[in-house]
């Protein structure tokens, strides 16, 4: 590919590896907290799949661009300030309760799995490639996803109430996950438009919620930023994430 | 005091198509399906596996050696009518082995089931007998296999091979000083 | 059935003289006791109460690592961690399996060591304040572990011991990993090897605290040892550790805070000097630097976490009903 075009798909791929790490980082704050022994388990085994993911899209970003596969990641991860990062703001806010982190990974999976099967079919090889192995993980967090649903939708009063607050908070920051990624534009072919993946989102999303009696709330607030703009909680995250790269600058770990 | 852990469900294990199944250990889950996506979260954090099954505990029928050495428990196995089902049978074979499928009777009962595995395996010590039903099993769809199963075939850094620290060490006393 | 309740077998636990020879003499045979077969009731109440202990300890060992798995410096050493903390949740997960064999069941294990009637190892009970304490905690604490673990992997008892066989598969990278970072910050920048240096010096004497009291202090070891839970004593083990461990972290450039060690020509060992028996009790007892943060943040996740085990219970409950 020329240049140009690579310059544009690096773009890309920074900011899917980006939304996959940051969903990592929240994921993994469960590790030791989680509601029942066996989630533990589950909740680290999808962090520990979004972390290599973000590591792939990350080291296909570094071929692109004629960097360093073993260092770029890091230097992505560790020495970028927030105005740099490309994740939607949905993936940076704070866990809050079971409901919330469960409902959260839900409706972002669901787009992943819709942008991968597209992914799977890019005219770049490398990227149908990795594609394809994320695809098969994420086939199962969107089940782990979606056995969750109707359990917590459904089980008690106090569950279903939780789950339809979560609901709420999160319905205004989904249109984000729907705007053109950066770089895409340029890319017809390698990518598949993310405007595009939007009808067949909601349709699933849709009635996976109403089979589980939550409903998205009729009005609400978009907040639709760009994927330049980051949230607050951002600068938490990465205040806390950074902090020992930072301090020790010229260090090989 | 009510328990909040939810029921177990016992898990087993197919490495590679064909092979007998092997137990795993326990799950605790609120239903079948969930146990299945426990199973695997918890025992599938290594490769590889071509199938996983999951039981609930009170479906299986135990009896060690010891339980059944002085025959008094196997006279007292009455003929049952009723229909037959089919049952698996696994088995521990050796001291430091897990239990691991043996075979499979039809029975009108788990105990008759048991008594019937019994005199088909005579001749072999088998040190823990279970048997459950085949209806009382929830297995994974071979379709699933790529979802379930494959995830943890890139984490070559749980390989202590990964680690070259004897190299490590060698070369720093081989400089004597940092 | 598969772990029969307590109070079915007690019946049959009156300690008949032919039954516990029986009993000893597939010990001595190298048979595994499995659930369902005659066992003394103090074996089973030995076993619950060590087995339940090291799965409370895989539990609680998951705060003081876990805190760095959101601060880890390279993305490689983030993935590993993270892997390595949800290994110590399978391991308790393992282990609490292998105590509900004999009878008890998960929620009165987590009762008892969220009111402090059951204890936990007590090396979590220290903070973790820099990043080296991080491969520290893999290379001697993880590496200590390794050899009671190694040894409870023979243990008489079958469900306790092929959970040990699994754990023991897993935890060799734990440990490599954990060397791997000693021995990366020891060589490193001048400020890594502040780090190192002063994690060392923290974890050396607890480490050393981890496989218990000295042998004559130790009251249940001798019926371990004869029922083939323990094989090995205490002091043994110990010695052992200070014996592997000594001469690779000083090779590194490392300093142990102990005066007293030397290898003593005549013994092979490395002597080493007195621990702080007074420190060990005091934290046994509660009063360590975070035995109270460790409850606190167990006792939170089991309370945060009722409305969702609740949730599914009922939901499985009303599909049962529909089925």
């Amino acid at each position: 590919m020329e240049t140009r075009l690579n310059a544009g798909l690096a773009e890309y791929l920074i900011a899917l590896g980006d939304d996959e790490l940051i969903l990592s980082h929240r994921d993994s704050e469960w590790c030791g907290h989680a509601p029942i022994l066996e989630e533990d388990i589950a909740f680290a085994n999808l962090a520990v799949d979004e972390l290599g993911h973000a590591r792939l899209w990350y080291e296909l970003a570094a071929e692109l661009l004629d960097e360093d596969k073993e260092r770029f990641p890091d230097h992505l991860a560790y020495f970028r300030d927030a105005s740099e990062w490309r994740n939607v703001q949905l993936v940076s806010l704070p866990n809050g309760d079971w409901a919330f982190s469960v409902l959260r990974r839900y409706l972002f999976d669901v787009l992943e799995v819709e942008r991968l099967r597209g992914l799977k079919q890019s005219s770049y090889k490398p990227l149908a490639e990795a594609a394809a192995k994320i695809y098969n993980e994420e086939l199962y967090h969107v089940r782990h996803g979606r056995a969750w649903l109707p359990r917590l939708g459904l089980g008690t009063e106090e569950s279903h109430r939780r789950m339809q607050t979560a609901l709420n908070d999160l319905w205004p920051f989904t249109p984000q996950l729907f705007q053109a990624l950066p770089g895409e534009s340029e890319l017809s072919g390698v990518v598949p438009t993310t405007p595009g993946l939007e009808a067949e989102w909601r349709t699933k999303v849709v009635a996976d919620l109403a089979s589980a009696n939550l409903n998205p709330p009729e009005k609400s607030n978009p907040m639709n930023r760009p994927r330049t703009q980051q949230t607050e909680h951002m600068m938490d995250l990465l205040s806390e994430s950074q902090m020992v790269a930072r301090a020790n600058v010229e260090a090989r770990w | 005091m009510s328990d909040t852990q939810w029921p177990r469900f016992m898990v087993f294990q197919q490495v590679v198509a064909g092979e007998p199944l092997v137990h795993n250990g326990t799950v605790h889950a609120p239903d079948l399906e969930m146990s299945l996506l426990n199973g695997r979260d918890v025992f599938l954090r290594r490769p590889a596996a071509h199938a996983l099954w999951v039981v609930p505990v009170e479906c299986i029928l135990t009896k060690t050696i010891e339980e059944l050495q002085d025959g008094s428990w196997l006279t007292g196995v009455k003929e049952a009518g009723g229909p037959m089902a089919r049952y698996h049978v696994f088995g521990k074979l050796h001291h430091q082995g897990q239990l691991e499928q043996i075979g499979m009777v039809e029975a009108a009962g788990p105990e008759q089931a048991l008594k019937t595995a019994m005199s088909e395996q005579q001749g072999r010590t088998v040190w823990v007998w279970w048997v459950f039903p085949v209806s009382s099993v929830l297995a994974s769809d071979e379709d699933d296999i790529d979802s379930l199963f494959r995830f943890a075939e890139s984490h070559d850094f749980k390989n202590q091979a990964y680690y070259p620290v004897i190299t490590m060490m060698r070369q720093i006393r081989a400089r004597g000083k940092r | 059935m598969y772990g029969a309740s307590v109070d079915d077998v007690k019946h049959d636990e009156k300690e008949d003289a032919g039954k516990m020879a029986a009993f000893e003499a597939r010990i001595a045979r190298g048979e595994k006791i499995e659930p369902g077969d005659w066992m003394p009731a103090e074996y089973r109440k030995q076993l619950i109460r060590m087995i339940s202990q090291h799965a409370h300890s895989e539990i609680v060992g998951m705060l003081p690592e876990g805190a760095w798995i959101t601060r880890a410096p390279s993305l490689k050493r983030k993935l590993i961690l993270l892997a390595k903390v949800q290994d110590e949740a399978g391991h308790g997960q393992y282990l609490y399996h292998a105590a509900e064999t004999l009878g008890i069941s998960r929620e009165e294990m987590v009762e008892m060591l969220l009111t402090g009637a059951a204890k936990y190892s007590n090396i979590f009970n220290y903070p973790t304040l820099n990043w080296a304490d991080i491969g520290t905690i893999g290379w001697l604490v993880d590496g200590a572990a390794i050899m009671n673990q190694t040894m409870l992997a023979r243990c008489s008892y079958g469900p306790y011991s092929r959970a040990m066989v699994r754990i023991c598969m897993e935890e060799n990278f734990h440990k490599k990993q954990g060397q791997e970072q000693v021995i990366l910050l020891s060589q490193g920048t001048p400020s890594q090897q502040k780090m190192m240096q002063d994690a060392i010096t923290r974890w050396w004497w607890p480490t050393l605290m981890m496989f218990g009291p000295h042998d004559t202090d130790s009251p249940n070891s001798p019926l371990l040892v004869r029922w083939g839970i323990k094989t090995r004593s205490n002091d043994e083990l110990r010695q052992d550790f200070v014996n592997q461990m000594a001469p690779d972290l000083m090779a590194l450039g490392l300093e142990l805070p102990d005066p007293d060690l030397r290898l003593n020509e005549e013994t092979g060992n490395w002597d080493f000097g007195a621990i702080n028996w007074d420190e060990f009790w005091r934290v046994v007892k509660g009063d360590g630097p975070m035995n109270a943060q460790r409850m606190a943040a167990r006792r939170k996740a089991h309370d945060d976490g009722l409305w969702v085990r609740e949730a599914l219970a009922a939901y499985a409950e009303r599909q049962a009903r529909l089925n």
